[in-house]
């Protein structure tokens, strides 16, 4: 069965990954109601003729892009993947309250422009002068298993390198609005997060790149050995039938699995499901969590896998993530088990190699 | 990965009609469904003409049969089209074949957020808009209308975005991922893209005039169309009957512009060559091309150059049935392929209409007439901002 | 005309988000696009918008840009003949 290795990564998010050096040492809270991206200084990343163009999705995108590439050591790719649950929410909204405003006039193309979905991977591709594949997934918790997905089919079909990211933004007007709709909440840290009683996801962002190629080389860190979405599954039991089938595709069992990554966004309802697997999961597994440190959003699974990589990098399990379990010194395989809103669930299998 | 893909049901609804044999009507009596602009809220209501369906939202709601308030204009759309093509091809999702739903939208809820986007920070009653907004909903709409659905997901890469669907479809069928897949898009006319296509200029405020020498820009149009595609070896289990067959496809990218197209067409080029290739055509044998045509200068220039670096002196006959439809973004590459499976089934060739003369630099003649003639290969074309390039081919059964 | 061309520096710097350029540093005679600004038919479509907004002047076609929008001097030029403001 077609891999794909992960030769570089690029993450941009609320934690200070852009550093590849960093793991877990400070953790940054949530500087406001929500975790925001710390972003660096894009002007190291892009030049200033694009620059001054972009809302915050597309320079997140283009830099961490750029990072993955560089790190990667590859000059050009035979795709470009992205994927964006809201795509470059800023510009829309700078563009729909423009119009609401002025009652339709005066209005200016630019943030029109950069409202649609796959900016992100055109401007790449512009800079890149990538005239290859180009394709960008807006679904939802979905959005970057495509991505995922589609590499390893790419791949099958001939492909070798291959660049594929997760973005999201939010903005601070769209932060207010889904606390009117109590959407979300600030999770205290003396609580267990993935314990919720409670409504309310924390809200994240960031963006994070992967450079894939078919092949390893002596860049690689780690491997992907497949991916699966399940939409609205009606049970755990469902959940764990399929995830069990999932494994035994690669020939493996729950018990194989050194880390499970799980998905708890911190809303009760949400996360019901997988509060019910947990204690099956970790008779066989050591189980972290992430979504405390990235936020929830459409493409947190990106993050997912940038922490799996390192964890099978490093070979140790931060205490900060763990939720049970020790693997340190033997981190062979780590099972990422995702879920959005309760509705897109989602396994990728990365392995060491 | 040899498993040939078949097309096995198809369902559209646009300004040229509610269902497909509305549309065909529409197509073989000439009668384009560009006009006044009756729903959209807009001050520039009398000063575009546009192609909207031609029903109300409450119209759509008693035809979905579905009251909640969390649909929208976009997953009304979506819904009909979809289902028409599940009931056209007569799959039945309950018998345990992995049916996947791939739908495409640009503007996704965003022509209801637009209507209560200021209220929202004021008033509660609309904030479900939130829940809508995204371009993952009209996706799961479809899947929960139809049923039984094991795989979904949507692409969104602006005007190229069904082709993408189109192809993605395919592709997981090839890779035994699914069985069968129902594949479109979708976009409901919106204040936010006509506003948005205004301010790039690129708006024609009469009838569209795609490859004339004097057009002056597009009309936007709206609606959803969706095939139901199937793997040989999952049409064969249920002895089901195919309408015509995808043998070729392509998705490469202009990387020249944010918005426009290279003078010489060179992302067009690339993805038509390369459909062409995986087909293993010559391209002497496609005997007609459905083009993306918007009917701007700089689309129709570019393509134009493309066919003709591809095709030589001997382009294939060709239209855009943009004049007719009007533009609809995400949902244009899935309705030129309906349109395509319909020239392929009735051997008509649909014209393009508003046409009188020629573009200067390449002369091209577009088909005028409504021509019946012999035809076994449609090539597709759909391309987009971003670069997004994209082509499809499609073979007479 | 001179104050003119001081007052559309800084409204163009502002529109198009030219954050590295100094008011002083665009020559009233130097091509706008391609090379001098390096500006493009985006930016072409926002200079649009300007007049518009600014000086209530109304222009159709896109293609009268590429004339008007020579360089700023063309730029103001335009505006005193043509402008409301």
């Amino acid at each position: 069965m077609v891999k794909a290795y992960i030769n570089g990564i690029g993450c941009i998010s609320p934690q200070n990954t852009i550093d590849d050096n960093w793991f877990f040492e400070s953790i940054t809270p949530p500087a406001g109601d929500y975790f925001n991206a710390l972003e660096p200084s894009y002007k190291d990343y892009i030049a200033p003729n694009l620059l001054r163009r972009m809302g915050r999705a597309i320079k997140m995108g283009v830099a961490s892009a750029n990072l993955a590439i560089k790190q990667a050591e590859i000059e050009s790719v035979d795709a470009i993947v992205t994927g964006t649950g809201l795509g470059c929410f800023e510009d829309s909204e700078r563009f729909l309250l423009a119009l609401l405003n002025n009652d339709e006039q005066f209005l200016t193309p630019t943030s029109f422009i950069q409202s649609t979905h796959n900016t992100v991977g055109s401007q790449i591709a512009l800079i890149m002068k990538c005239h290859n594949y180009n394709f960008t997934y807006v679904h939802r918790g979905f959005s970057f298993e495509s991505c995922l997905q589609d590499a390893m089919m790419l791949f099958n079909e001939g492909k070798e390198n291959i660049l594929i990211g997760g973005i999201e933004e939010h903005t601070p007007n769209f932060v207010e609005l889904n606390r009117r709709a109590n959407k979300f909440q600030i999770v205290p840290t003396n609580t267990p997060f993935w314990e919720s009683t409670t409504k309310g996801i924390q809200m994240g962002e960031g963006s994070t790149f992967f450079a894939l190629s078919k092949n390893p080389n002596n860049k690689s860190l780690a491997c992907i050995e497949g991916v699966q979405t399940l939409y609205k599954p009606k049970t755990s039991n469902d959940i764990l039938s399929k995830l069990n089938t999932f494994l035994s595709l690669h020939n493996l069992t729950l018990n194989d699995i050194d880390v499970t990554l799980m998905g708890f966004s911190s809303d009760s309802e949400f996360d019901n499901k997988l509060q019910e697997i947990k204690p099956i999961i970790e008779k066989e597994s050591s189980i972290a969590y992430f979504k405390h440190l990235s936020g929830e959003f459409h493409t947190a699974s990106s993050f997912a896998l940038w922490l799996a990589t390192k964890l099978i990098e490093k070979q140790a399990l931060p205490k900060s993530i763990t939720i049970t379990g020790n693997s340190n010194g033997s981190i062979k395989h780590v099972l990422i088990l995702n879920q959005y809103l309760g509705i897109n669930y989602s396994f990728t299998l990365v392995s060491k190699i | 990965m040899s498993e040939r893909i078949y097309i096995t049901g198809i369902g559209m609804i646009s300004a040229i009609g509610n269902n497909v044999q509305e549309s065909f009507l529409s197509l073989s009596q000439l009668k384009t469904g560009i006009g006044k602009i009756n729903h959209l809220t807009t001050r520039y209501k009398d000063d575009f003409l546009a192609g909207e369906v031609k029903l109300s939202n409450t119209d759509l709601m008693d035809l979905v049969k579905d009251n909640s308030p969390d649909l929208n204009r976009n997953s009304y759309l979506a819904m009909l089209a979809a289902k028409e093509a599940v009931i056209n091809s007569g799959i039945d999702t309950k018998d345990g074949l992995r049916t996947g739903v791939i739908s495409s939208t640009t503007v996704a809820g965003m022509g209801k957020t637009e209507l209560y986007y200021k209220e929202l920070f004021e008033k509660n009653d609309h904030l479900n808009v939130l829940d809508t907004h995204d371009c993952g909903d009209s996706t799961e709409r479809i899947a929960d209308f139809i049923g039984n659905v094991d795989y979904v997901t949507t692409i969104s890469t602006a005007c190229s975005s069904a082709a993408n669907a189109i192809m993605l479809g395919c592709r997981m069928i090839k890779n035994g991922l699914l069985d069968r897949a129902i594949v479109g898009g979708v976009d409901a006319l919106s204040k936010f893209t006509l506003n948005g296509f205004n301010t790039l200029m690129i708006l024609d405020k009469e009838w569209c005039k795609p490859f004339d020498e004097n057009r002056k820009g597009l009309n936007l149009g709206e609606g959803g169309a969706y095939l139901v595609i199937e793997g040989e070896t999952a049409l064969n289990k249920r002895n089901g009957k195919p309408l015509a067959e995808i043998i070729g496809y392509a998705n490469a990218n202009d990387a020249y512009h944010q918005t426009a197209s290279s003078p010489e067409g060179y992302g067009a080029t690339l993805a038509i060559k390369q459909a062409l290739d995986m087909s293993n055509l010559n391209p002497s044998e496609i005997d007609y091309i459905n083009m993306h045509g918007t009917g701007t200068p700089n689309n129709d220039l570019s393509e134009s150059i493309a066919s003709k670096t591809i095709f030589g002196e001997k382009v294939p006959k060709f239209s855009s049935t943009k004049a007719f439809t009007g533009h609809t973004l995400a949902a244009a590459a899935s309705i030129e392929a309906v349109i395509s499976v319909l020239t392929l089934q009735n051997q008509l060739l649909f014209p393009n209409l508003n046409f009188t003369t020629p573009i200067k630099e390449t002369g091209l003649i577009p088909e005028t007439q409504l021509l019946h003639v012999p035809i076994n290969t449609v090539l597709s074309n759909s391309f987009g901002f971003g670069g997004n390039c994209s082509s499809l081919i499609f073979k007479k059964i | 005309m001179d104050a003119l061309i001081e007052k559309l520096k800084g409204q163009i710097i502002e529109q198009l988000n030219l954050a590295e350029v100094k008011p002083e540093e665009i020559n009233p005679d130097s091509p706008l696009f391609g090379e001098g600004l390096g500006l493009d038919s985006i930016d072409a479509l926002e200079l649009i918008v300007l007049l518009e907004k600014h000086y209530g002047i109304k222009i159709e076609d896109p293609k009268d840009g590429k004339t008007i929008f020579q360089s700023l001097r063309t730029m103001a030029e335009y505006i005193k003949a043509n402008g409301k403001g």
